[in-house]
């Protein structure tokens, strides 16, 4: 899933300064998950505004709203009326939601109040990790389903590098594993440790983000 | 001859061959390239020139290493996968061949969290094999990554890294065997201090074939004190320092008495590689010392230094496709 | 002149005990705290805190009971980490972090729940801070 954190409040309030009627809108699916942007962070964020706004006397009014998903213009049309009475949309969606809703709403001010980072999976409650880079042209099959074009700071095919040292990544060993060490102890387990014998060549990165932003066309669902 | 250059003779020829190495400026001091030149002049057979080592800008490894070619001297010249594509690799390795460089080393690449510039986006391009088997095409068939025919040729004797420490540690004879199989020619390995380690991955190595395949220089590295001993092993990860070396060091003193220990305990090592089968030449990582590579090959028996047939610059004929 | 506002939130369990005993002794609450008993303390979500302070409190406390004595388990350490959040939010936006404070605590402790009641929000003793102590 889409994974977000709540920019810094600083951040947001000088991106708000001036404004006294915004509507904070989240969404229920990816942001909510990782507890970033779902109801409960939409009244905990607006509750925060509205103390600040206190405390340096200004003016603020704020419309709490969440949508099912903010990627779909469908579940946003809910909310066009609040676009309308407000001067600021700040959404709590990820980077597509806040560009759908600026994309849906032309005249709308749409302020974004997450940090989109990566597309990972929860370790455990309260931690995620990036595990896909959307590279286009999936390789999990090579490497016991464990990718080393995002685990691996250096992306290599080919690798460990040097600096492997007790299954820790020299770039932040406290935080990152190796893949490199990771992918051995996989195939070896499976039974494919063959696989790190061969060369893997390099890799043609056009699929990419690297080719230019990507669009997909299903024309069998289309009318 | 794949490139004709010094280095590549004196391996071939069978003789030990010492390399080391010199880490340009941050900037564009052409002087102080010149200065540690003056310091390696006559000492080793090639100089390793690095390429923004440890993620830290210096003067660029190609321009760096024409400079030694301009002084009559032998680089290595290393490049990383870190800050450039496929693209600007070919390009600079055009330009290098044109400017007389004939040694290459082929590394993917301190990440930039180590350096001064953290900011900046890295690129990863390719890996360290990529790279080997890029060049070895360029060289070996005239051609590009992408299958466009070169003009002119790529005379270049192409190595890689190797560390015998890292983990996992059953894999890394193989991964060695997959950086000859991509085509090195010679491989320095990253700088030993735990000898009995270094003997097993070399037995490995050996037990695979992989010593009549590629000349392996064994990297050393002179401690300059008992601080930068203890440093070395707890700071720098992959390496342990035995207690035993440590030791000596702490019992050396300081100053210039801890520096001769480092520079003799160095000699020792490279003596005791030199009897390592499958070793053909030693690697001597002074860094920021390069005044102590003399001494160190002076008192490991290593010079003279062989008398080698001036290198013949003129473009070598085009490869037979 | 608008009154402090103080507010306290606690478990049923080990504060909401310890508040009833204080209540048939005759003590009352002072008129600017409020009170709020919770079945958990581990139900006491950043959101019922920052409210409180979008209501008009200065100072919040939440008690809970003892590491090992909650009945959520690890319930007390939840919200140890959670009053850590609310601090942290209170800083970005300029207010004392210290504002929120959270104690641990069994049903017997009647008098020292006194004591953080009375003492919450008042200035800390006079003690001769650092600069003082190196100018003496």
């Amino acid at each position: 899933m889409i994974v977000a954190e709540r920019k810094p409040l600083p951040e947001i309030i000088e991106s708000i300064a001036g404004v006294k009627r915004l509507m904070v809108v989240g969404c229920n699916t990816c942001v909510a998950v990782c507890l970033a942007g779902g109801e409960r962070e939409v009244a905990l964020l607006s509750s925060a505004l509205r103390i600040a706004a206190n405390k340096d006397g200004r003016e603020l009014e704020i419309v709490e709203r969440c949508v099912e998903r903010q990627c779909e213009e469908e579940y946003n049309r809910e909310v066009a009326a609040e676009v309308a009475d407000v001067e600021v949309v700040l959404s709590m969606a990820c980077g597509v939601g806040v560009q759908t809703m600026a994309q849906q709403f032309p005249n709308a001010i749409v302020y974004p109040a997450l940090n989109t980072t990566f597309m990972g999976q929860p370790d455990e409650l309260g931690s995620w990790s990036e595990r896909c880079l959307g590279c286009g042209n999936c390789v999990l099959a090579q490497f016991g389903g464990i990718c080393p074009i995002t685990r691996c700071a250096k992306n290599l095919l080919n690798g460990p590098c040097g600096g492997s040292a007790d299954g820790r990544c020299e770039v932040d060993p406290e935080h990152l594993e190796c893949a490199w060490q990771l992918i051995y102890d996989r195939l070896k387990a499976i039974g494919q440790l063959d696989r790190l014998m061969e060369i893997t060549p390099a890799k043609d990165w056009s699929p990419s983000r690297h080719g230019g932003p990507r669009q997909i066309v299903r024309e069998d669902v289309q009318a | 001859m794949k490139s004709g250059s010094r280095l590549e003779q004196i391996l071939e020829s069978g003789q030990f061959a010492v390399t080391a190495e010199l880490g340009p400026p941050q900037g564009s001091d052409r002087a102080v390239v010149d200065k540690k030149l003056g310091l390696l002049e006559g000492v080793c057979d090639a100089i390793n020139i690095t390429d923004n080592q440890t993620a830290i800008v210096r003067m660029s490894s190609v321009a760096a290493s024409a400079q030694v070619c301009q002084a009559g001297q032998e680089p290595v010249m290393q490049m990383t996968c870190r800050d450039r594509n496929r693209l600007a690799i070919q390009a600079d390795l055009f330009g290098a061949v044109a400017l007389g460089i004939r040694n290459l080393l082929c590394l993917s690449g301190d990440h930039q969290v180590f350096g001064n510039d953290d900011a900046a986006k890295n690129v990863y391009d390719l890996d360290s094999i990529h790279l080997l088997q890029m060049v070895t095409r360029m060289r070996d068939e005239g051609q590009t990554a992408s299958g466009t025919e070169i003009e002119g040729s790529v005379p270049l004797f192409v190595g890689a890294a190797a560390n015998p420490f890292g983990d996992p540690f059953d894999f890394r004879p193989y991964r060695l065997g997959k950086k000859v199989a991509a085509g090195a020619d010679f491989i320095q390995t990253q700088c030993i201090f735990d000898m009995p380690r270094f003997r097993e991955y070399m037995k490995r190595v050996v037990d695979l074939g992989l010593h009549e395949k590629t000349h392996i220089l064994a990297g050393v590295m002179p401690l300059r004190s008992a601080g930068a001993a203890r440093y070395i092993n707890k700071g720098v990860p992959g390496i342990t320092v035995p207690k035993a070396i440590i030791k000596r060091m702490s019992g050396a003193g300081k100053g210039k008495a801890a520096r001769l220990e480092g520079r003799t305990i160095c000699a020792e090592m490279i003596q005791e590689i030199q009897e390592i089968e499958g070793v053909h030449g030693v690697h001597i990582m002074a860094v920021e010392w390069e005044i102590a590579v003399k001494s160190i090959v002076r008192m490991a028996g290593l010079l003279p230094r062989p008398e080698i047939a001036p290198l013949d610059l003129t473009p070598a004929p085009e490869p037979a496709n | 002149m608008q009154a402090r506002k103080r507010v306290v939130m606690g478990c049923a369990r080990s504060a909401g005990v310890a508040m009833q005993k204080l209540l048939t002794t005759g003590w009352s609450l002072p008129d600017d705290v409020e009170w709020v008993e919770m079945p958990c303390a581990s139900a006491i979500d950043e959101l019922h805190m920052v409210r409180a302070f979008e209501s008009g409190a200065e100072y919040v406390l939440v008690l809970s009971c003892h590491q090992g004595a909650c009945r959520s388990l690890e319930g007390d350490q939840r919200l140890a980490n959670r009053v850590k959040a609310v601090q942290s939010l209170l800083a970005e936006i300029g207010i004392d972090p210290s504002a929120v404070a959270h104690q641990r605590m069994a049903p017997n402790m009647a008098s020292d729940l006194r004591a953080w009641i009375t003492s919450l929000g008042a200035p800390q003793p006079c003690l001769a801070n650092e600069q003082d102590a190196g100018e003496a």
